[in-house]
């Protein structure tokens, strides 16, 4: 089955190449040019991946990202034309997996799109981390009765500190194996999905004790205590 | 004391004023205090000379009209009439002395009279030389006389006196001067006090007229450094119509079209910086979908003929070329906005310059051009921002390799205390020195005939020199025609240590000069 890719972007010249693009590398691309539309397509048509364009008329691709978020963890890549922090960070946070910077070339983009689309912890056992239980069948993380949704990549995330837990994992080490990326990418990604997670699963986020930060070399899962 | 004298205006004013109003006062009490003093002692002569003649003529007439027989009458006489003369009670006392002159024949028994308590010393041998020399005019000295160890002025008064039978005599009277002496310390006394509340006014007055002539000096001085130092809205208080006043007017005048002009030129500069950006940024989405087509039509240039596969490939060039000129304009306006801060961490130096080796080796090998390396052993550690820093060596080295004309270039790292240093000299053509003098500037190329193989943007120098004073180094360069270029980096070890001087010279030893 081939896999649906909606692309949300205002230009429409762009819209009509990056389809091109998806289309020759084998996926079917689905097109939106606002975020209210976007919205409204992305629940008709389910597709499997967003390909989201911050700068969005009418509702911002941060605040698209937010609304396809809250009910669904599918992956989203936003597109940006500024690579400045605070841009980045505020599409990440909103719950975007992954971002590429204009312009960027087709072989980069299909790269990111099939790494977001490629299954994950379908061969893993079920482990626990201070007191949270994962299923990498199901992608449910419960604490005693509690069920916990996180999307897929924080799920990843969380799976590959856990099922090592007395290893430290650097921030690349961490972009190769949950993000996929062979080659050198912003470090910036992994510190926004810490945060995202911590949020999500940690009791109190300032003071954490599932996701534990070791200074100058990354991050390693909590003990069981 | 000093420093206070140097910094305050007022303090100077002041100790002037009081300084040679003190010496004006002291000059004129001097004066006045002598004035008084020889009137006092003026007019205290006069009238001794004329008791003392008074005296003189009655005892004078006493032993005329008496009718001497013999010395013992002659001692009586005398010893009756001379002590009438003293006078012991009050304040001015009076003292005698009949003293003989020498040079006479010896008498038997007759005693000279003197007062009791009378200082012999107050009767100087120059006064009795001068009275027997005189015949019958008075002469005077004025003496100190010593009472109860004080010593207090006086004049002694002296004439001659011839006595029958008994020969030639002085006749001396002391006068004390102590109620011209008080009288004249109590007037004295009264000026030194009226001199010192004096000076005391003339200190406050100086004082109050320094201060509101100096302070609105200071307040325009204190504006004037605030305006410098950015606060454009900083004025002064107009009050009044006088030069101050005047000053002020004028000063606020120049501020005003000061500030005017410093933000019309910062708002122009803003909307230049803003327009930069904004350009950087619409061409983005365009260059997007022109990198796609490009990238699809040259993915697919075997299915073409010659012609259009040849110009697909120019395209493709030239899009990776206008995308690396938008990318270094975009980093160049960031750094005119100010929205630049370095992420520093303590990394090896030697590391990011070997990273940024291997990153330009390719290039290196494909103008067969050798690198050599001269690192300290050990890490050379320091705050840097490793991304822009390692940016920087790539570009300082591709410059290298392209100007090199193929000959070895050498990177040097070195260290010191405060700073961190990388030195990277190629033996190429090198430059003149006006081409040195413009080699940070923006899209300027050393030879524009040259042609470009490696292609830079013509940014490349200007964001280096960018990212070291970010850094708060220095970018450094030496060149010489035909001997080679050399640009040296040096960077400050910690965020908050200052450079003092560089690990490596410039141009580094080894170098032909």
């Amino acid at each position: 089955m081939t896999q649906r890719i909606l692309v949300v972007d205002d230009d429409d010249a762009l819209r009509e190449m990056v389809g091109l693009v998806l289309s020759g590398a084998g996926y079917e691309p689905l097109f939106a040019s606002d975020g209210i539309s976007a919205v409204s397509i992305f629940s008709e048509s389910k597709p499997d991946l967003v390909l989201l364009d911050i700068m969005l008329p009418g509702q911002s691709g941060i605040e698209v990202c937010r609304q396809i978020r809250a009910h669904s963890g599918v992956p989203i890549i936003m597109l940006s034309a500024k690579s400045e922090t605070e841009d980045v960070v505020l599409g990440l946070e909103a719950g975007a997996d992954d971002y590429v910077v204009k312009p960027h070339n087709g072989v980069e983009l299909i790269a990111r799109v099939k790494a977001r689309l490629r299954p994950m912890g379908d061969d893993s056992q079920r482990v626990s981390v201070a007191g949270l239980s994962l299923d990498p069948k199901t992608f449910e993380v419960r604490r005693g009765e509690q069920t916990l949704s996180l999307t897929p990549l924080e799920f990843k995330l969380l799976h590959t500190l856990a099922v090592k837990p007395n290893q430290v994992f650097s921030r690349e080490m961490l972009l190769e194996q949950v993000w996929g990326y062979q080659y050198k990418a912003d470090t910036r990604l992994v510190n926004v999905h810490v945060q995202r997670l911590r949020s999500k699963v940690e009791q109190d986020p300032e003071n954490p004790k599932i996701v534990m930060t070791v200074r100058g070399h990354g991050y390693r899962a909590g003990t069981e205590s | 004391m000093i420093s206070l004298f140097r910094r305050s205006l007022t303090a100077r004013t002041v100790f002037a004023t009081v300084f040679l109003s003190a010496l004006a006062l002291v000059t004129l009490g001097g004066f006045l205090s002598y004035s008084l003093a020889n009137a006092f002692y003026q007019s205290r002569l006069s009238q001794v000379l004329f008791e003392t003649e008074r005296a003189v003529s009655s005892v004078q007439n006493t032993v005329a009209a008496a009718s001497l027989t013999d010395e013992t009458a002659l001692q009586t006489l005398i010893n009756s009439v001379v002590p009438s003369l003293e006078i012991t009670d009050g304040a001015a006392t009076r003292q005698v002395a009949l003293l003989r002159s020498p040079g006479q024949p010896q008498l038997q028994l007759f005693q000279s009279p003197i007062s009791i308590d009378l200082d012999l010393a107050t009767i100087p041998e120059e006064l009795r030389e001068e009275v027997r020399q005189s015949q019958s005019v008075l002469s005077y000295t004025s003496v100190a006389i010593f009472r109860d160890g004080v010593s207090i002025p006086g004049i002694t008064v002296g004439a001659p006196l011839t006595i029958p039978l008994a020969g030639d005599f002085e006749l001396y009277l002391v006068f004390d001067l102590s109620p011209e002496q008080q009288s004249l310390e109590l007037v004295q006394n009264a000026l030194a006090i009226a001199g010192i509340i004096m000076i005391g006014m003339i200190a406050a007055v100086s004082y109050a007229v320094t201060r509101s002539l100096v302070r609105p000096v200071e307040e325009a001085a204190e504006a004037a450094q605030s305006l410098s130092a950015g606060m454009l809205d900083r004025r002064l208080p107009e009050k009044g119509e006088d030069s101050i006043a005047q000053l002020a007017k004028s000063f606020n005048k120049m501020a005003g079209s000061l500030q005017q002009q410093i933000q019309q030129l910062d708002q122009l500069s803003r909307m230049q910086r803003r327009f930069v950006s904004d350009v950087s940024h619409e061409l983005r989405t365009p260059l997007t979908t022109i990198k796609l087509a490009g990238e699809v039509i040259f993915g697919n240039r075997e299915k073409l003929d010659p012609a259009l596969s040849r110009s697909a490939e120019l395209m493709q060039n030239q899009i990776e070329r206008f995308e690396k000129l938008l990318a270094d304009l975009l980093e160049i306006s960031r750094y005119d906005a100010g929205a630049v801060t370095p992420e520093l961490e303590t990394q090896d130096l030697n590391a990011v310059v070997g990273a940024a080796i291997a990153s330009i080796e390719p290039l290196a090998k494909s103008k067969s051009t050798e690198i050599r390396i001269a690192l300290p052993p050990g890490a050379v550690e320091a705050e840097i921002d490793g991304k822009r820093i390692e940016r920087l060596l790539r570009n300082l080295l591709s410059n290298a390799v392209e100007h090199g004309e193929g000959k070895p270039i050498t990177v040097r790292v070195g260290q010191n205390d405060q700073a961190v240093a990388v030195c990277v000299s190629d033996e190429g053509v090198g430059m003149s020195r006006s081409q040195l003098e413009r080699v940070f500037d923006r899209f300027w190329r050393a030879d524009p005939a040259r042609q470009r193989s490696v292609g830079g943007t013509g940014l490349g120098l200007a964001i280096s020199k960018e990212d070291a004073t970010l850094h708060r180094g220095w970018l450094q360069v030496w060149s010489k025609p035909d001997a080679g270029t050399s640009f040296r980096l040096t960077l400050p070890r910690h965020r908050d240590s200052v450079i003092a001087n560089s690990p490596i010279a410039l141009p580094p030893e080894g170098v032909e000069k």
